[in-house]
């Protein structure tokens, strides 16, 4: 096995690792203002993958603005699901397992809708660029170079408006107390509604940056979902250190044990080290930590 | 300025507030007392909006606060220090001030609400780095005052802020409450500590399990006699 | 006198009297299975509900136990020729073993959510497992030629065959769920019982009360296990097929999560109400064809608007649905 494999195997490691921070850190978000699992968070993978399809392939846009028009079009449906089905459970008791039959509803509502509305053939888009670099005898392609940064970039945005931006903080205030935030004169109701937004545009973006390598269908949301599940727990909930740090601890180990042993078992592993990070760490690897 | 009518709150199905009426008037100190569980904390929640009264009006400047959204309650100047400070204890003590002037009216004014604050308490400027987890108790309670006062209040209300603080340090809270309210602003003073709470106070109600059971002057019930026995423990 | 029989348990005598009374009305091969699988989900989510419902442990794997209990069963019976009717013992038990050894770990967690994956990624192990081993378990292409239930001399009725029947099964299920919920019954008002109510309601007063509270939720989950198990163990004899994602993908735990928080969490008939709303629902909205899942997510969400504290305490007397 040559070192230029490994080097390739990590690289496609932090690709992966790109797309589950991008999911993990949308549900730690949530799971950090609103206390609450979302169900429907690979849904609004699947709608970024389809948004971006329409756009591209019938809207005839190009991918720079395609994108972004995905984006917007889950984070309409994620305010919207936030607006009539999590609102009005709010604030009332059962909070603790409410949402999840509601957003457990909403994915099965969603993923049929899709499926009715656009068919269970899988669909898919060219790269948004072509060709690749060979490094000292490592192979990237561009459209993989291509998630990486675009992640790293919209994560390093995020992380800096959470941290400076006044509706950042009000976020974060939110969070750690929400009470202390309604009385600051924070309308936490709207921080719901835009975290809602926001988890759901970046849930699209990594569909958008994924799907020329996958394909585009009503399921594709579902196994990732459980992933992203995963990396938030393993990184610790509601933190977005956490998230990343997960999420890239997960790609790699994956494409490790691809490497080295065998695709089919990737995904016990996966599961193997949750377990087992769980048990020396029981909050996560940066579960305690407060943002 | 609050005009507080007959209110009624309830938790659930139990009342804990009964047909409640009170006023406070511009530039006055105004203080609630009452032992534990009387109602105190209930009632200054039901002004911010955190709870609805199930009854009953509360009036500020005349505009009527039962259906107000509670951020829009801030909004209007009504501000609430409450009770244990609840801080965000991940942010830092500059964090903290400045989420403090959110409401619209007062971020023009951050700068200067942030120098007025830091000479309030200047303890606060030493420390602005610092996670607000981390503060001692009186730090903390200074900390809670000043970010109500970055929102520009124009009723400030505050419950029990001497609890659990040294003397020392519960004598610095009231010079500033004096301070405040001494530039204008309008103050609604929960506490136990009644004698305290009296010698500053220009008047004053006694709430007994969500009943009112006295009003007067400050002064006034300091020298009561029913008053000193139940309240001042003499 | 008829007042105090009902209120102790007898109401429920007398329903599972009136269910055992319905194929002897319809016994249409159709109408008796829908009934059975709805009495399996029935104790499936109820076996769930003892860990979620009365002990506050949000587990999210519990299909690995059941599909252990299948898996398992099935395994013994066709490689060593194991009796299916030890297989429900067998499935139960290992079911139960790997409940232990999941609810080590998982116990240590506090907060919800990491109990929920954690279980879940145990699940997903099990379920990743019988994908890959193919040579064992024909992977995703499914073990079919599972043994049936052997028969067995009945009292009054003599030989019963299973073979190619549904009404059997359908009794043996319903067997199996009386007495699983005769256990679960006689268990929520046992000291144990009344220490898991209070688990559930604070752990802190539970400690303080000299409640073992680890030990009790490890019993707990390792019970809960052991019913699902044995469930997963009918499931296979009675189905005859098996796929990993039949039974042990999340989909079936979506479905136990369902059909218990609709039915009414942490109430005695919820989950029973549940199951059999869903079971029915799903099965007779089958003319619907595309449009049955749109309106199955649908209604899930309407339900959790309109009638958030479940369908149990509204349809039954507040001593029933208890
Ligand atoms: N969230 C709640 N749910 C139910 N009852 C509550 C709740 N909060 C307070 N109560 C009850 O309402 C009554 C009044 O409580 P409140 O906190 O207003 O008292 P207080 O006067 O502020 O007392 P203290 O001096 O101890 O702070 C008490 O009997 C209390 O038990
Ligand atoms: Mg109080």
């Amino acid at each position: 096995m040559s070192p230029g494999l490994v080097v390739e195997q990590i690289f496609n490691g932090l690709v992966s690792g790109a797309i589950y921070a991008l999911m993990a850190s949308g549900l730690s978000l949530i799971w950090g203002t609103l206390k609450m699992l979302n169900f429907a968070h690979g849904e609004f993978y699947m709608l970024g993958g389809f948004g971006v399809y329409f756009a591209l392939l019938l809207g005839g846009l190009p991918p720079l603005v395609a994108v972004p028009v995905a984006m917007l079009g889950a984070a309409v449906v994620g305010m919207l699901l936030e607006r009539l089905v999590i609102h009005p459970l709010l604030d009332k008791p059962g909070w603790d397992v409410s949402p999840i039959i509601a957003t457990l509803g909403a994915s099965i509502l969603l993923q049929n809708l899709a499926l009715h509305l656009w068919g269970e053939r899988f669909k898919n888009i060219p790269y948004y660029i072509e060709g690749g670099v060979n490094l000292f005898g490592i192979r990237m392609a561009w459209q993989r170079v291509l998630i990486v940064a675009v992640t790293v970039v919209v994560i390093v945005v995020v992380v800096a408006a959470l941290r400076r931006s006044r509706w950042g903080m009000a976020l974060r205030a939110t969070a750690q107390d929400r009470d202390a935030a309604v009385l600051a004169g924070i309308d936490v109701y709207a921080v719901y509604l835009w975290t809602l937004g926001l988890t759901a545009a970046l849930a699209a973006l990594a569909a958008a940056m994924l799907a020329p390598i996958y394909s585009i269908n009503p399921w594709m949301g579902t196994a990732l979902l459980l992933k992203a599940f995963i990396v938030c727990v393993l990184g610790g909930l509601g933190s977005l250190e956490g998230a990343i740090l997960g999420g890239v601890l997960l790609g790699t180990t994956e494409s490790l044990t691809v490497l080295l042993w065998s695709s089919e078992w990737k995904d016990v592993v996966a599961f193997v080290l949750l377990i087992l990070v769980l048990w020396v760490r029981p909050a996560g690897l940066m579960g305690t930590r407060e943002w | 300025m609050l005009d507080v009518r007959g209110l009624d709150v309830l938790y659930g199905d139990v009342q804990v507030v009964w047909d409640l009426s009170f006023t406070v008037d511009a530039g006055e100190i105004v203080t609630l007392l009452g032992a534990n569980g009387a109602g105190k904390s209930t009632t200054l929640k039901t002004i911010s909006g955190l709870l609805r009264p199930r009854r009953g009006h509360i009036l500020f400047d005349g505009v009527s606060l039962e259906t107000v959204p509670p951020d829009r309650i801030v909004g209007m100047g009504v501000l609430q220090v409450p009770e244990g400070r609840r801080l965000w204890p991940g942010m830092t003590v500059l964090e903290n001030l400045r989420l403090g002037a959110y409401p619209k009216g007062a971020r023009g004014e951050e700068g200067a609400s942030l120098e007025a604050v830091f000479s309030l308490f200047p303890v606060l400027a030493e420390r602005r780095g610092q996670l607000a987890g981390t503060l001692s108790g009186g730090e903390q309670q200074m900390l809670a005052i000043g970010r109500a006062l970055m929102a520009r209040p124009r009723l400030l209300m505050l419950d029990e802020p001497s609890l659990g603080l040294a003397p020392k340090v519960i004598e610095r809270i009231f010079e500033v409450i004096q301070d405040v309210s001494r530039r204008g602003v309008t103050v609604l003073l929960v506490e136990q500590n009644a004698h305290l709470a009296l010698s500053v106070a220009n008047r004053a109600y006694i709430l007994e399990t969500g009943h009112l059971v006295r009003a007067g002057a400050g002064s006034e019930l300091l020298a009561d006699a029913d008053v000193r026995r139940a309240y001042l423990g003499v | 006198m008829l007042r105090r029989a009902l209120d102790g348990g007898g109401v429920y005598l007398v329903l599972a009297g009136l269910l055992a009374l319905v194929p002897l009305v319809n016994s249409d091969a159709y109408f008796v299975h829908i009934l059975t699988l709805s009495l399996m989900h029935s104790a499936l989510a109820s076996s769930w509900n003892l860990i979620c419902g009365y002990t506050g442990l949000f587990s999210f794997g519990h299909q690995a136990f059941f599909g252990l209990g299948a898996y398992v069963s099935s395994l013994m019976a066709m490689k060593a020729g194991l009796s299916p009717w030890l297989g429900l013992v067998v499935g139960g038990g290992v079911a139960a073993a790997a409940g232990f050894v999941i609810a080590l770990p998982c116990l240590r967690l506090r907060a919800p959510p990491y109990i929920a994956i954690a279980t879940l990624g145990f699940a997903e192990i099990c379920r990743f497992t019988a994908m890959n081993l193919v040579g064992l378990t024909r992977g995703e292409l499914g073990l079919w030629g599972i043994p049936e239930m052997t028969p067995v001399p009945v009292p009054g009725v003599g030989q019963v065959s299973f073979t190619g029947q549904r009404v059997p099964y359908f009794y043996l299920m319903l067997a199996i769920y009386v007495a699983m919920m005769a256990l679960l019954y006689w268990l929520v008002r046992s000291p144990l019982g009344l220490a898991l109510k209070s688990v559930r309601d604070s752990e802190d007063a539970a400690e303080s009360l000299g409640v073992d509270i680890v030990r009790t939720k490890i019993l707990i989950f390792v019970l809960s296990s052991f019913l699902a198990g044995v469930v997963g163990a009918f499931y296979a004899h009675y189905v005859l097929i098996l796929t990993p994602s039949s039974v042990l993908s999340v989909g079936v735990m979506i479905e136990i999560v369902a059909m218990t928080l609709i039915g009414g969490l942490g109430t005695f008939l919820g989950p029973t109400v549940g199951a059999f709303g869903i079971t029915l629902l799903l099965e007779y909205m089958r003319v619907l064809g595309d449009y049955r899942l749109l309106i199955y997510g649908a209604l899930l969400i309407a339900i959790i608007l309109f009638i958030p504290e479940g369908i149990a305490k509204r349809l039954l007397p507040r001593r029933v649905a208890l």
